[in-house]
């Protein structure tokens, strides 16, 4: 009796250490990946997307003529092109294309798929902004592509590596198909997807780059953040990008790893410089000194964004540490109010914003309570929020936005003729038009830099906004799972994980 | 009685029409637009008057209201998501089963439970079952759903691992979204079921019952149980119809595709078809599911079928 119980008791040991070798070796060997999305897709059109992780999704499934970080300090690798010329002029940019590249349906990617792609986005209102500049588009033999622009511009060639190149003759007879059941000549060709559920993707193994590592990959529809953070630690969940509200969780449990990624967004102080007294640079620069950005950023966003009072990100071109910062600095603020003139306590009047500020808001209406400005809140629904924040209709108020792209795009927050879209201060002033104009014709990087340096001083001098800080992109994946560097703004590519 | 239903059938229409009109003059007074919504802050107004423009929002409220109309009653065609640009209906077919899967389980659980539990509080009363139920419901009637739904999902999925915590692939999946919607509308049955049979006891009739000596199993079943059971049937109606709603906040913890996510995806994006279709498509159930309701009364109460019949005859 007694052998038999050691016998069952050892028997069970066995198996409990089978059972624990087995849940250690659990991602070795593992080839599929589950990626969480908090909003479902609503379409795989490769021009026509509008959503974050639309574009995440695409960026598995297509490919596009060349790869650069979009933070545009790096050069640009090969990808559909081997290589690429710009003519002296600035005019035409010369494509040659590799000729082992092939689409998921086995044809090849030829420079006539490459021109019906650029025109796809030519013609596209949702990402017709990548091809900015592209006049015409020529395919001058089966792997050479030619695109002519009008003027030189020299953010075109960022904008066009974000181009995903797609099959002119699968668009020819796809019909709905080609939205729907997406062929590309990326890494992962497209196996299926369930509205409101999933989608799921497989790796195309005659990949020009080589097989992906990773084989099967699924994303799944979990909007609310508290169960995508249970299906992380259950392991049901691989991958996903959080908001700081689970971070404290997830940090605390050594399964998961957590990737801080910087990116091109945000949060700002906007005033409407038609208004008094927002059009006096030193009520302006007041508010920008009167700001605790450490405090807002601990309070706001657990510390999760970079303190930044430059409208341009740290890692992203045109930055430099020569251009000011505004810092927390109440007692200047103060001399600075009774500069301009303003008797304090003074009414500077409404703080609007939309609802998901209102914990901003809250900081920032302490905050200049502090120096003698007082503000009272008031919270619109995001969309009425918009309309009255690009019509002008407000005095101050504080948000996010993201200006992603070239850096030229930070026009969009400056130049007169972005006043009722991105211009939210309805900031007009000839010379910054002019110096804009200058950085979009400049090709050569080193004087493109400095023009961008004027740029930004004068918006920091002028204090246009009271730029706070650059919340950071966060990622929690499974401790195994091998990511490398994510690159700025975060687009990954599931090519390059592995377990 | 056919004539009943046929006659019920008939006042569907304009229920239906009104429920329309109303929801897209609620959709047509919120703030924004469809384009701009789409393509965000940084875009074009030309791009954004264009895309308004391909959707038809540039016309006015009424035309566009009655083209919408038009369009289901001769072509039977709900529209088309200004978002994702396929035909609605596709949408609701994809999430419709899984939404009528949580509702008729957490309604068959919801009943069982609180029907049962409630007889046998009210057969029972003041006895120490009775008082456990009674607190129990309370409990779980005043429990948010969005938290019940979570500390389920901590239990049973993370610290247990038995349950999945997402999806809708099996009949796993449905268990935790049913404990969460069923539990409240339980407690109310419950204490509804409770008091209905009470009352009932305490009429005239039991006591004749009594008196001619019936046995306590039959007067609970046979004489009291039927009677009691008319309000609680008029519940069931309405909370069937709540709980297809009510499903929203266990589809969205459970990221389960459903109609209530669904629904509440396309508000926040202004996508009008979508909404339209699928708060259409509710309607439509819900005023069926209360037709059946009163007609089951018929089958619950001699004297409503006896009305129904004559309500018949004397149009003849």
């Amino acid at each position: 009796m007694k052998r038999l119980t050691a016998l069952l008791a050892a028997a069970a040991m066995a198996v409990s250490l089978v059972g624990s070798a087995l849940t250690v070796s659990a991602s070795e060997g593992k080839t599929d990946l589950v990626i969480a999305m908090e909003v479902d897709i609503d379409t795989l059109h490769p021009s026509d997307y509008s959503t974050a992780v639309e574009h995440n999704i695409l960026n598995q499934i297509y490919d596009t003529l060349i790869y650069m970080n979009l933070d545009g300090n790096h050069d640009p690798e090969p990808r559909l092109a081997e290589s690429y010329e710009i003519s002296e002029d600035g005019l035409d940019y010369t494509f040659h294309l590799r000729d082992d590249a092939t689409f998921h349906d086995g044809t090849p990617v030829t420079a006539e798929d490459v021109k019906f792609s650029l025109e796809l986005y030519m013609d596209s209102a949702y990402q017709g902004s990548k091809v900015t500049g592209l006049s015409s588009v020529e395919a001058t033999d089966d792997h050479t592509v030619v695109c002519h622009l009008d003027n030189p511009y020299s953010p075109f060639l960022l904008g066009v590596s974000q181009v995903y190149i797609a099959s002119k003759a699968y668009y020819e007879s796809a019909g709905d198909d080609f939205v729907n059941a997406p062929v590309g000549s990326g890494p992962y060709k497209f196996v299926s997807r369930t509205s409101g559920s999933n989608v799921i993707l497989e790796a195309y193994e005659d990949y020009y780059r080589g097989a992906p590592s990773i084989k099967d990959v699924t994303f799944e529809v979990i909007p609310d953040q508290a169960t995508q953070a249970i299906a992380l630690q259950t392991g049901e969940v691989n991958f996903a990008n959080i908001d700081s509200s689970t971070l404290a969780q997830l940090q605390a449990n050594d399964t998961i790893t957590i990737a801080e990624v910087q990116n091109s967004s945000f949060t700002y102080v906007s005033m409407n410089l038609e208004k008094a007294p927002f059009d006096d640079v030193r009520v302006r620069q007041a508010i920008n000194y009167a700001i605790n950005r450490e405090n807002l950023v601990s309070v706001c966003y657990d510390g999760e964004a970079e303190v930044n009072s430059n409208i341009c990100s740290k890692d992203r071109f045109g930055y430099s540490e020569d251009q000011p910062q505004y810092t927390y600095d109440p007692e200047k603020a103060e001399e600075l109010l009774a500069e301009a003139g303003i008797e304090t306590p003074y009414d500077l009047g409404e703080l609007l914003v939309a609802e998901q500020y209102s914990n901003i808001a809250a900081v920032i209406q302490s905050d200049l309570a502090a120096v003698g400005l007082n503000v009272t809140i008031g919270v619109q629904e995001f969309n009425s929020y918009i309309g009255n924040l690009t019509s002008g209709n407000y005095g101050i108020t504080v948000l996010e936005m993201t200006l992603d792209g070239d850096s030229q795009m930070l026009e969009m927050a400056y130049g007169t003729e972005y006043i009722g879209t991105a211009n939210n201060a309805r900031y007009s002033d000839e010379e910054m038009d002019a110096l804009f104009d200058e950085a979009q014709l400049e090709t050569d990087q080193d004087a493109r830099a400095e023009i961008f340096n004027e740029i930004l001083t004068k918006a920091q001098e002028e204090a246009i906004y009271a730029v706070i800080c650059n919340p950071l992109t966060l990622y929690a994946y499974n401790a195994d799972l091998n990511c490398p560097e994510f690159p700025f703004e975060g687009l990954y590519s599931v090519y390059d994980f592995s377990w | 009685m056919y004539k009943y239903v046929l006659k019920r059938l008939l006042y569907m229409i304009p229920v239906v029409l009104g429920v329309a009109f109303l929801v897209f003059v609620i959709l047509s007074l919120t703030p924004g637009d469809p384009g701009s919504i789409i393509l965000g802050i940084t875009a074009d107004p030309e791009d954004i008057a264009a895309l308004n423009a391909e959707f038809g929002y540039d016309q006015p409220f009424l035309i566009r209201f009655i083209n919408y109309i038009g369009d289901i009653v001769l072509h039977f065609d709900l529209g088309t998501s200004y978002q994702s640009r396929q035909p609605v209906i596709n949408d609701i077919i994809a999430r419709f089963p899984n939404t009528l899967v949580l509702a008729v389980l957490s309604m068959a659980a919801a009943s069982i439970i609180g029907i049962s539990l409630g007889i046998i509080s009210a057969v029972r009363q003041y006895s120490v079952l009775d008082h456990t139920c009674v607190v129990v419901a309370m409990i779980f009637a005043s429990i948010p759903g969005f938290w019940l739904g979570l500390m389920l999902l901590l239990l049973f999925s993370l610290k247990l691992g038995w349950l999945p915590s997402y999806g809708a692939g099996s009949l796993k999946h449905f268990i935790l979204p049913t404990i969460t919607v069923c539990m409240s509308s339980a407690a109310s049955l419950l204490r509804l079921t409770r008091s209905a049979m009470l009352e009932t006891i305490r009429q005239e009739y039991i006591r004749t019952a009594r008196a001619k000596g019936a046995s306590q199993k039959r007067i609970i079943w046979k004489h009291a149980l039927r009677n009691a059971m008319l309000p609680v049937v008029t519940t069931l109606g309405t909370s069937f119809g709540a709980s297809l709603g009510g499903a929203i906040i266990a589809e969205t913890v459970f990221a389960m595709p459903g109609m209530g996510t669904l629904i509440t995806t396309a508000i926040r994006q202004k996508d009008i078809p979508v909404v339209m279709g699928a708060t259409l498509f509710l309607a439509v159930l819900f005023s069926l599911i209360i037709l059946i309701v009163d007609i089951l009364y018929a089958f619950i109460d001699p004297r409503i079928k006896a009305k129904y019949q004559n309500g018949g005859k004397s149009r003849e």
